[in-house]
C-alpha cells in the first residue's frame, strides 16, 4: 500500500465521517436552525475532502478538475442555500425578519454581562 | 470493489437519516432533510465515478449539484412566501 493509497483512504474516511455526522446531527437536532448547521458540515468538510482524494489519485486531470468545480459548486451554492432556507424558517415563524423585543433584550443583556 | 465503491456504499447508508428528515416534522425541517439529501448523493455520485474510473461520469454529480441549488432555492422561496 502506496503513501497516495494511504491519504486517499485518510480523505475517504473524513468524507464518510463527516456525512454520518451531518446525517445523524440533522436527524437528531432539536429546532430547524440546529438542522441547517449540522447540514453544512459536508459540505465545509466532506466535499472538499472528496475533491482533495481525486486529486491525489488522479492529480490535475479531466476528473480532478471536475470534482474540484463540484467542491466549489456545493461549498459556495449551499451556504446560499443554508441562509434562503434559514430565512424562510424565521419568516414562516415570525412573519417578518425583524428583531423580536425578547431577542433585543437578551442580546441587552449579554451585553451587560460581558 | 474498490475504496471508492466501499465510501459511496458507506455514503448511500448516510442518506437513511436524511430521509427520515424528509418523512417527518415541518415543511421547513423536510427542506432541510432534502438539501442534506441532495448534497449525499452528489458526493455518493462523485465517488462512483470516481470507483469506475470514468471521468466523464462527473458530469452527473456537477448537474445535480447546479439543480440542487436552485430546487432548494425555489421551495426555501415557495415555502417563505405561500405556505
Amino acid at each position: 500500500m502506496s503513501g497516495t493509497d494511504i491519504a486517499v483512504a485518510a480523505l475517504l474516511a473524513a468524507v464518510v465521517l463527516s456525512a454520518a455526522v451531518s446525517a445523524i446531527g440533522v436527524l437528531l437536532a432539536k429546532d430547524v436552525y440546529d438542522r441547517l448547521q449540522f447540514s453544512f458540515g459536508i459540505s465545509a468538510v466532506g466535499v472538499w475532502a472528496m475533491a482533495a482524494a481525486v486529486l491525489v489519485k488522479e492529480s490535475v486531470s479531466q476528473a480532478g478538475i471536475k470534482s474540484i468545480l463540484i467542491a466549489i459548486i456545493v461549498f459556495f451554492m449551499n451556504s446560499v442555500l443554508t441562509h434562503a432556507t434559514a430565512r424562510a424558517a424565521r419568516i414562516r415563524r415570525y412573519g417578518n425578519l425583524d428583531i423580536r423585543p425578547e431577542e433585543k433584550a437578551n442580546r441587552a443583556r449579554e451585553r451587560d454581562a460581558a | 470493489m474498490n475504496i471508492w465503491l466501499i465510501a459511496a456504499a458507506a455514503m448511500l447508508v448516510c442518506l437513511v437519516p436524511a430521509g427520515i428528515v424528509c418523512l417527518r416534522g415541518d415543511a421547513i425541517d423536510r427542506l432541510v432533510g432534502l438539501e442534506l439529501a441532495g448534497t449525499l448523493v452528489t458526493i455518493t455520485l462523485a465517488l462512483l465515478a470516481e470507483g469506475f474510473g470514468r471521468a466523464s461520469f462527473f458530469d452527473l454529480p456537477l448537474t445535480l449539484a447546479l439543480l440542487t441549488f436552485a430546487g432548494g432555492l425555489v421551495f426555501a422561496r415557495f415555502l417563505e412566501r405561500w405556505m
